[in-house]
């Protein structure tokens, strides 16, 4: 499939040589589900922001660069995002640059993408590597330079990553928080790191393999740094990801792996900049940067500039800005740093500050505004009060509706009179993906389904409104339904006391790491294991692994079919035995906690479906009566790790669906309970499993030639 | 009217050159929105430029229709950035030159018809020459009624006459286009010219806004060429203007000018000793007032007033604005906060407003110095009228 030819009549000004040619690839994908269920319907990058969408930011910093050519790559929506360039400014004959849009449905990763660009051939010079999210002024011109002057003392250099120094006011510095260690004297990255997020209590450490230092005179490691995802690759960079087809994600695969690499013997350097950069990459930056934006901190690029065509925005002090058309009662109040769009009216009495509302909005009598978004064609009633929510285009709000702190509410929702929406809820107007079992509907007078939880959940939407509710902690395996950190972390609402930064947390060491993020070719995930070491080959295991298994799951494959994938792997990756039993019992518990969350099964059948099916995995996974005993830890701590409302049940499940099929034998369990370690985390986790172990004893005694056969 | 569908036919007799131009236009107006120009020197001779080559692209069958398309272009830039006035300024009077020569030309058809058939346009006739004997007799003294009048009868009556002239407006307008930017370019001499009259020896100088050309020449030249020593005071002009002032002082030291930056809180304790503040403008209303290009040179200039020591503000005609300010924050171009205050979260920090520009009232300058001379604010409205017409001030509405 050759790009897409954005744009015909070219005037021959802009056809320039080929060699001199500068290009961009812009991701438009991220491959996560953070802007869920908005994104649903829509790419994240055309939700709009400040009432323009996000591409055009990413499309206006890239015009402003003096790019010639730039090809956005689509996934997800792809036909939307394809749709809109069509339509767009940057496809007339006189956009600077010329746009294709490569379309990749297939993708699933950062690094499916860059194969896919290296398959094609287009790239043919250094290339701005760029994500659709970005909203900066940087001055890309010095970037530039600093990349070329490394380039000519380095000949090993293959990329420049752009990074923006925040100041230490600025606690929600980014939602992937990450350690750079520099060379001081040439910002060469020598070694990169995820940190935990700040709101999570997990200390974070950073291990450097001493190799990597014995060159570096002084470094400096720096965790002020906001990426941006502003990259200036030389045409390199694709090949590498072809190369090492495991990698999935820019950062933690790409980063890392060039720069510890011996063989490929490539550096990676940091420009780093003081100007305005950043990433629309959660609701929470979502908020900032809005504000941001609204009060000028990103100028030159303000909303005045009325970058769009059709955009008449205008700026009064206080930062108010409004377009043409806007119909203000006289006794309404607009307060500071609010942007209205054109077309929309709005009511007497009504009192506006620090909102953005796009055009076309019908706001009506005393409502109360404030902290929020309201995106276009939105019809709110009269005495609502909504504050620091979004409200997604064509939402209908009932009279006296209140939208608590940190409400999304998506397109086309309806909400009933009188209603009070508590915190934090998100509402789709369809039931999204993997569905059935983890959306309840909540529209009243649909079907009157006698679930006890649809009643509960229609007291949201009202008896006229339509509208599921979005939960992301039980929808699917895509969120991390373990970690709870995302869960606070990834809403809207303020939770300014948990995401205080101390710096002094980075600093301490503690030799546990456990989150960790990696893409695999099914989803994204995140996962806390306690790993004590861990090199590129584990990391990557685990998640080609974990992945394997889940989809054997899923797909119902045969075990040998499993078994003969996992081995595969694990000869492929040279890791033990111990990591494929640790990565096959994570995604079986997973199951397990799926079936549980999204209320399939109840706790105990989920355990035995699932251990009885595929507990036979195990029997060609651990050999000997020590590999059986290590194996009952790691469910142990699994199950620890995975937070299930009764740990203790789980365990139990698990043991005996697994002793029943003659995978654990007695012996093999008493060795286990008399060395288990006493750590108290345990203590819940346990409960069960002592009174079990005391029966099977007494049983062993009493009948000791029969053992457990009539329990089969 | 037919003449509103032919822009679109024009389009397709020539798609290329109109591509072109289209291609220039939008290129222009995509800087002018990012603030890639700046300079209101700069943005009058880019825009000129434009001008030029927008005249000879675009194709018209009457020369209203060419006004319309002039119109339109000045529209467009003066929406891309309506605080560059450089850009509304220039065609404005690009325009001015254009309706004369219309006038022009129409008075000489006029009087050809009258001679050839006096019976027809006899009515017509009389009443075009008699203004124009007045306008002729009275060039800048004319009453009121005149003013408001006579533009509107004359354009009505060429407007509804649908014969040929015989003048190559185009020429005409690439020949005013040249003659602008002549004078853009010279402006900087008739300035200078005054200069030496102005600055006396042993004089001490401030000067809030350190980013002007004109400024920096004006002083050099009085240094150069009238051979005064004096001492000039820059303010800082924190944060935006600050290292503007430093180059600024720097380049007056290497001429050899006693040179002192002052913080902006040192004006008033200053003011006293100062003989005469000089600024730059940006644009000059109709009113006399002027905006100038940094924050703080308002309060300069109040100080001044408190302290009655002149303020004398240098500007080339070119920046002369037909526009009155009515609403001055309209004008005022806003800042980043970004080097005002470290960056913070939204929810916890102040709100800052960093006026880039700021706008100073005609009462507080006493006298312009632009390339003609020098003027009272009060006596700038009418430099305007002799430049700009009074049907072009706003460029948005249909005219007529």
């Amino acid at each position: 499939m050759a790009p897409k030819k954005g744009s015909v009549g070219n005037s021959n000004s802009r056809d320039v040589d080929v060699e001199d040619r500068f290009q961009a690839v812009v991701l438009t994908d991220s491959f996560e589900t953070r802007f869920m269920p908005l994104t649903a319907d829509k790419p994240r990058c055309l939700l709009p922001l400040a009432n323009v969408p996000l591409i055009e930011y990413t499309l206006e910093f890239l015009a402003n660069a003096g790019v010639n050519e730039v090809y956005l790559t689509c996934s997800s929506h792809a036909n939307q995002i394809d749709e809109y360039i069509e339509n767009s400014k940057w496809n007339l004959p006189w956009s600077p640059f010329k746009i294709s849009t490569i379309l990749a449905p297939e993708a699933r990763s950062v690094g499916d993408v860059m194969r896919d660009l290296d398959n094609r051939g287009i790239i043919t010079g250094d290339f701005i590597l760029v994500s659709g999210d970005v909203i900066t002024n940087i001055d890309i011109s010095k970037m530039i330079e600093f990349h070329r002057k490394m380039h000519a003392q380095d000949k090993d250099h293959i990329a420049t990553m752009c990074l923006s120094e925040a100041t230490e006011y600025y606690k929600t510095r980014t939602f992937e928080p990450a350690a750079f260690i520099l060379d001081k004297s040439t910002n060469r990255c020598i070694y990169y790191q995820d940190l935990p997020l700040i709101s999570s209590q997990e200390k974070g450490a950073v291990q450097i393999d001493p190799e990597l230092l014995e060159s570096v005179d002084e470094f400096t490691i720096r965790n002020d740094l906001i990426d941006c995802r502003i990259d200036i690759c030389t045409p390199h960079v694709p090949p590498i990801f072809q190369d090492n087809f495991d990698y999935q994600s820019l950062r933690t695969d790409f980063v890392r792996g060039v720069i510890s690499s011996d063989i490929l013997g490539k550096s990676i350097y940091a420009y780093i900049t003081s100007d305005y950069a950043t990433r629309v990459e959660s609701w929470q930056s979502y908020d900032t940067i809005s504000q941001d934006y609204i009060g000028r901190w990103c100028y030159p690029m303000v909303l005045d500039n009325n970058m769009q065509y059709d955009q008449t925005y205008s700026y009064e002090s206080r930062h108010i800005y409004k377009e043409n058309n806007v119909v203000l009662a006289q006794s309404c109040k607009i307060g500071k740093c609010t942007a209205i769009g054109s077309g929309t009216k709005i009511g007497e009495g009504t009192r506006i500050e620090n909102s953005i509302i796009g055009r076309n909005c019908q706001i009506s009598e005393n409502i109360v505004i404030k902290d929020s978004f309201i995106w276009d064609n939105t019809i709110i009633g009269d005495n609502s009060k909504i504050k620091h929510s979004i409200v997604a285009s064509h939402a209908k709000l009932g009279n006296n509706v209140t939208l608590n702190d940190g409400c999304i509410i998506g397109f086309n929702v309806i909400i009933d009179d009188n209603m009070e929406i508590p915190k934090s809820t998100k509402i789709s107007f369809k039931p999204v993906k993997n569905l059935g079992s983890s959306t309840f509907n909540l529209g009243g007078d649909e079907e009157a389904s006698d679930e006890e939880d649809s009643v509960e959940y229609s007291s949201f939407v009202g008896v006229n409104g339509v509208g599921y509710l979005y939960d992301s902690d039980t929808s699917d395996d895509d969120e991390d339904e373990s970690n709870d950190i995302h869960k606070v972390s990834n809403c809207l609402a303020y939770q300014l006391e948990e995401l205080y930064l101390s710096d002094a947390s980075i600093s301490s060491i503690t030799k546990r790491k456990k989150k960790k993020r990696t893409m695999s070719s099914n989803s994204m995930y995140t996962d806390r294991e306690d790993i004590e070491s861990e090199d590129d080959d584990d990391e990557d295991f685990e998640a080609e692994g974990l992945a394997t298994v889940e989809r054997a799951l899923e797909n119902n494959h045969d075990i040998d079919t499993a078994l003969l994938e996992l081995n595969t792997l694990r000869m492929s990756m040279n890791v033990t035995y111990h990591e494929v039993r640790t990565v096959t019992v994570m995604a079986l518990v997973r199951r397990v906690y799926h079936f549980i969350s999204t209320q399939t099964l109840g706790p105990k059948d989920a355990v035995h479906k699932v251990f009885n099916h595929w507990g036979d995995l195990f029997k060609r996974q651990a050999f000997e009566e020590s590999e059986f005993v290590d194996l009952m830890n790691i469910i142990m701590d699994v199950v620890e790790d995975t937070h299930f409302d009764k740990p203790d049940l789980i365990l139990f499940g698990a043991f005996t669906s697994l002793y029943d099929n003659d995978i654990l034998e007695e012996d093999i369990i008493y060795k286990w309970w008399d060395n288990v370690s006493d750590d108290p985390k345990y203590d819940n986790v346990k409960g069960l499993i002592a009174k079990w172990v005391e029966w099977l004893r007494t049983a062993d005694e009493e009948s000791s030639e029969e053992e457990s056969s009539e329990e089969e | 009217m037919s003449s509103q569908s032919m822009p679109s036919l024009v389009h397709n007799n020539n798609p290329n050159a109109v591509t072109e131009i289209e291609v220039s236009i939008d290129s222009f107006i995509a800087k002018l929105k990012r603030r890639q120009i700046s300079g209101s020197y700069i943005i009058a001779l880019e825009t000129l430029q434009l001008l030029k080559r927008f005249i000879s692209a675009v194709r018209w069958s009457h020369v209203n229709e060419l006004i319309a398309q002039i119109r339109e272009l000045g529209n467009r830039l003066e929406k891309a950035n309506p605080t560059a006035f450089g850009c509304g300024n220039v065609i404005k009077r690009i325009l001015a030159v254009l309706r004369d020569e219309i006038e022009e030309d129409m008075k000489e058809s006029q009087n050809a018809g009258a001679s050839s058939s006096p019976s027809a346009n006899n009515l017509n006739d009389r009443n075009s020459s008699a203004v124009g004997d007045v306008s002729q007799a009275e060039p800048l003294i004319a009453s009121m009624f005149n003013l408001l009048q006579k533009p509107e009868q004359n354009s009505q009556d060429f407007y509804e006459s649908k014969s040929k002239t015989k003048t190559d407006f185009r020429q005409v307008v690439i020949q005013a286009i040249k003659d602008l930017i002549d004078e853009i370019k010279n402006i900087d001499d008739g300035i200078q010219q005054i200069a030496i009259d102005l600055i006396h020896d042993h004089e001490i100088l401030l000067t809030p806004t350190p980013e002007s050309k004109t400024v920096l020449k004006f002083l050099i030249r009085a240094r150069e060429r009238a051979n005064r020593t004096f001492t000039v005071l820059v303010t800082e002009g924190f944060p935006n203007n600050t290292q503007n002032a430093h180059d600024f002082a720097k380049k007056l030291a290497q001429h050899d000018i006693e040179t002192i930056i002052i913080p902006d809180s040192a004006v008033f304790a200053l003011m006293s000793r100062v003989g005469k503040v000089i600024i730059g403008t940006k644009t000059v209303f109709i009113n006399g007032g002027s905006i100038v290009s940094s924050a703080g040179v308002s309060s300069v200039c109040e100080c001044a007033r408190e302290f009655k020591t002149p303020v004398f503000a240098v500007a080339g005609l070119y920046k002369l604005s037909p526009l009155y300010p009515f609403n001055v924050e309209k004008f005022v171009e806003f800042g980043g906060s970004q080097h005002i205050l470290p960056r913070m979260d939204p929810r916890n920090r102040l709100d800052t407003i960093n006026k880039i520009t700021d706008y100073v009232p005609p009462e507080n300058i006493d006298i312009y110095i632009t390339n003609i001379g020098g003027f009272a604010p009060s006596f700038i409205y009418r430099i305007a009228w002799d430049n700009y017409k009074q049907i072009d001030v706003h460029l948005d509405g249909k005219q007529k």
